[in-house]
């Protein structure tokens, strides 16, 4: 667990890091999206503004596209640009180079589409509750024992509604194409987490125009956070056309306006769980699970994002009769993609909030409710895939402990009789299956490759990016630990569609846990084929057989067996488990949820590096908290929130004082971090405020608004 | 028109539109790439120079505003000695992450250590709030400035 530097970081610091929009290539001009304002309409005519010189401009729309107007995607069905009909606000309807940005920006923010307009659906609810509005595959997990409920039973139901969700990355999204016509080779510097997808994303929209596109990633990725996962295929797909046509180089960088307005985001969820528990022995014995998401307009990648909902919709209890059904929705407002937790936060949100409810039905803590249905070695899963640790309740033992948790509810219970704010405390849990769902892996067959030099300096070439999280930096760790070669022999290759293999994108907490426990397994290999104690003494001895080349193939665990069609089996090999307590002030005059204090604890495996660990914790669970008390779109797509002055990212000022540990980490296995961090921690705030004040809200995020408005109606 | 100030330290001139961004002026005029744009309205920080020693976003400052004054960016501010005390605690506590907010984060914080210095965490939390970090969720960055008003 020592500490290595990252590699990145004094270069960051001092401003040398190169971000996208510093790369220049030699007469490149600047590019912009020209898109839909209307949420559903036919495109009548598109008005140019008087008074410039059209023959100076590159214009690309649908009808220039010389491959398919199809993006590539898990479901392959939104197009590069509108043709005649727009769905969402923020479709791209052109792209439009110019050699002048000012002269660009003016031009288009001055040109008008006429439309005839159509029925649109953008309301969270109104797509939501509504069935008629399903579409795509439904996916069910079916564990029912066919019996119906005990007449003894006590029923319970409750419906809990997400928001969107901005990834908000700092570095908006970017992306540089360069055409090079002697070669008839597309090269793409990507500001995106897979330079692999770009790649498909490129080389479909150009069709046989071009031989090859080559991405390759610039220096620095600005975060991301699942952002840059899909988006980019899209945005590079134009950029491409823009300099196949222009015959210049183009570079398009977003402003964060069109940036938060027509990029993806976090898909909203209405979830709806009937469950029913014995009085008696407090155990859930059923449970039915109704769970939604809004797709935006188009389906995209939601049908793994609904996949992953699904696996870990019932959270970490036993059940013996379960029932689980998921589908996506369609609304007119941007497809929504990737983001950190994919699905999962969603999913506990609703089932973690669910737990408190029961709880306070059958009037037991919601700790000891918890313990008595938590799952154990022995139980298993839904889709019959057995628990094999208890891992997870040692998290949440952990965490009680630490927080002092039922000495706490006697103290503020004693403290919010005599006070008008209260003060409260909340428990939630989560799990993240690490990497990809079911057979993905297999699917996948990631590649890594290294190159060890005459002077012992070895090369890692992998296609995963480092977009902050320090995953290069953990990744050589992990290579070099394994054969105690000093990590200032290694050099990282920029992710780099010619020259790194493909090892898969950087999604799914898969980086560090498919990638890094590869590499240590292939440095042992490499270590064991050559039969060197010292690689430098090595290589040094055996000058004549380097530089030299290794590769490597991800081989599966065969004990993962996932049955895709009727969601059985074994859909992760290795989960990684959390538990959280927050403590809350409520403000009775301000309806302001203050966050006084949250504990985290987390069994994430073997811990590589516990600052980078400790830093992506810290950060997943401060969105998380957020996702929880602040962040949500008012109307996405109407223009209405286009910036971080009405989109409330939290500041310093919102932070509780976040406390992590992370247990078993003496696990020969690195398992997934990226997520977790995401998944547990709303729902903690959620079911602290009910401790505070006895009020029920199951719709996130937390805002004075919304509390205000409950206890109005609920007045009334 | 044309304007002079002084940039890190070295009086500078330069023509340009009245109205055009500080940002602007200091990514493309003097290519110091430092300082980048990430909101574009004054929310985020990440555009964070000093403009006569006092921290502002540089994104809501026109050339009007600089003519005669005095800026200092992420690079001028690395080369003093409070400068690179503060990168070695970032780099130290791993501070840093995606690195896109960080010049704007450093500007800030060499202001505070600087002209309060106090080890107190409540007054980091407030000199901070004008930058937005998404990917650490401050709690390493406050290590790092704590560490530095102990070094200073």
């Amino acid at each position: 667990m020592k500490y290595i530097t990252k590699f990145d970081a004094i270069p960051k610091l001092n401003g040398s890091w190169q971000f996208l929009d510093v790369y220049s290539y030699e007469g490149m001009i600047p590019g912009q999206l020209l898109y839909s304002i209307c949420h559903h309409g036919i495109i009548k005519k598109i008005h140019f503004p008087d008074g410039y010189d059209l023959s100076e401009f590159t214009m690309v729309s649908a009808k220039d596209i010389p491959g398919k107007n199809i993006v590539p995607e898990p479901e392959c069905d939104q197009p590069y640009m509108a043709d005649k009909e727009v769905f969402h606000f923020g479709q791209v309807i052109m792209g439009i180079a110019h050699p002048n940005r000012k002269l660009l920006r003016e031009f288009i923010s001055n040109t008008s589409i006429e439309y005839e307009e159509l029925p649109a659906i953008t309301d969270i609810k109104e797509c939501l509750d509504n069935e008629k509005n399903a579409f795509g595959r439904e996916l069910t997990i079916d564990h029912r024992t066919g019996k119906n409920p005990d007449p003894n039973w006590v029923h319970h139901h409750g419906i809990y509604y997400t928001p969107h969700q901005e990834q908000a990355y700092l570095e908006p999204q970017g992306m540089i194409a360069v055409w090079k016509l002697a070669e008839r080779e597309m090269f793409v510097r990507a500001n995106a987490q897979c330079p692999f997808f770009v790649k498909e994303g490129v080389e479909a929209i150009m069709g046989d125009s071009i031989n090859e596109a080559i991405i390759e990633t610039s220096e620095g990725i600005g975060g991301a956070f699942g952002g840059k996962e899909d988006f980019p295929s899209l945005l590079a797909g134009i950029t491409s056309l823009l300099s196949y046509k222009s015959g210049k180089p183009v570079k398009i960088v977003l402003d964060r306006s069109d940036d938060i307005q027509i990029t993806t985001k976090r898909h909203p969820a209405r979830i709806e769980i009937n469950s029913w528990t014995n009085p008696e022995t407090k155990k859930i014995m059923k449970i039915d699970i109704d769970y939604r998401l809004d797709a935006g307009a188009y389906q995209t990648l939601s049908p793994i994002v609904l996949a992953r909902g699904v696996l870990h919709a019932i959270s970490g209890y036993s059940i013996p009769d379960a029932f689980i059904r998921g589908r996506l929705f369609r609304s007119n407002t941007p497809s929504n993609g990737a983001f950190r937790g994919f699905g999962a936060p969603q999913a506990f949100a609703a089932m973690e909030a669910h737990i408190d409810d029961i709880a306070a039905n059958l009037k037991i803590n919601s700790y000891n409710f918890r313990k008595i249905n938590l799952f154990k070695i022995g139980d298993e899963f839904p889709t019959t895939q057995p628990i094999i640790e208890n891992n997870l309740s040692d998290c949440l033992e952990r965490v009680i402990e630490k927080a002092n948790y039922l000495n706490k509810l006697e103290e503020f219970k004693e403290w919010n009789k005599t006070h008008k704010d209260k003060k409260g405390i909340g428990i939630s849990i989560g799990y993240h299956g690490g990497g990809y769902t079911g057979n993905g892996e297999k699917v996948l067959n990631s590649e890594v490759k290294v190159v060890i030099e005459k002077d012992a300096i070895v090369k890692i070439f992998v296609a995963n990016t480092d977009m902050g999280q320090g995953a290069h930096t953990t990744l050589a760790q992990m290579f070099f630990e394994a054969i105690d070669h000093p990590c200032e022999k290694c050099r990282i290759q920029l992710p780099n569609t010619s020259k790194t293999p493909n090892s898969g994108p950087t999604v799914a907490s898969r980086t560090i846990y498919i990638i890094g426990n590869l590499l240590r397994k292939f440095a042992l290999k490499i270590k064991d084929e050559l039969g060197f104690e010292n690689l430098e003494e090595y290589v040094k001895s055996h000058q004549n057989e380097f530089p030299r080349e290794f590769r490597m193939n991800f081989v599966q665990d065969p004990s993962v067996v996932f049955d895709d069609e009727n969601y059985v089996g074994v859909a992760y090999k290795d989960y990684s488990w959390a538990a959280c307590v927050t403590e809350i002030y409520f403000h009775a005059d301000t309806y302001q949820i203050e966050l006084t204090k949250s504990w985290n604890v987390m069994d994430i495996g073997k811990v590589v590096n516990q600052k980078i660990a400790t830093g992506q914790a810290e950060g997943g669970i401060l969105q998380g908290l957020a996702y929880g008390l602040c962040e949500f779109f008012y109307k996405p797509g109407y223009g209405r929130m286009h910036g971080f002055t009405d989109y409330a990212l939290p500041t310093t000022m919102d932070l509780p004082d976040v406390d992590v540990e992370f247990i078993h980490t003496d696990s020969m296995v690195a398992k997934g971090l990226g997520e977790i961090p995401m998944d547990f921690p709303a729902p903690s705030i959620r079911n602290a405020f009910y401790n505070a004040t006895g009020i029920f809200i199951n719709e996130y995020p937390m805002i004075p608004e919304r509390i205000l408005s409950h206890i109005q109606k609920n007045k009334d | 028109m044309k304007i002079n100030f002084i940039l890190n330290k070295n009086g500078v001139s330069v023509d340009v539109d009245p109205m055009k961004r500080l940002l602007d002026i200091l990514r493309e005029d003097f290519r110091l790439l430092g300082t980048k744009e990430s909101c574009g309205e004054g929310e985020c920080g990440a555009c964070t120079v000093l403009l006569d020693g006092k921290p502002v976003t540089s994104c809501l400052v026109n050339a009007v505003h600089i003519d005669g004054k005095e800026v200092m960016t992420s690079e001028g501010i690395a080369q003093e000695p409070l400068g690179k005390l503060l990168i070695d605690c970032f780099d130290e506590t791993n501070a840093v992450q995606c690195g896109f907010c960080f010049p704007g984060f450093f500007v800030t914080s060499y202001h505070y250590v600087k002209t309060d210095g106090e080890k107190s965490l409540d007054k980091i939390k407030k000199a901070l709030s004008g930058n937005i970090c998404r990917c650490t969720g401050y709690q390493k960055i406050f290590e790092s400035v704590m560490l530095a008003c102990k070094r200073k």
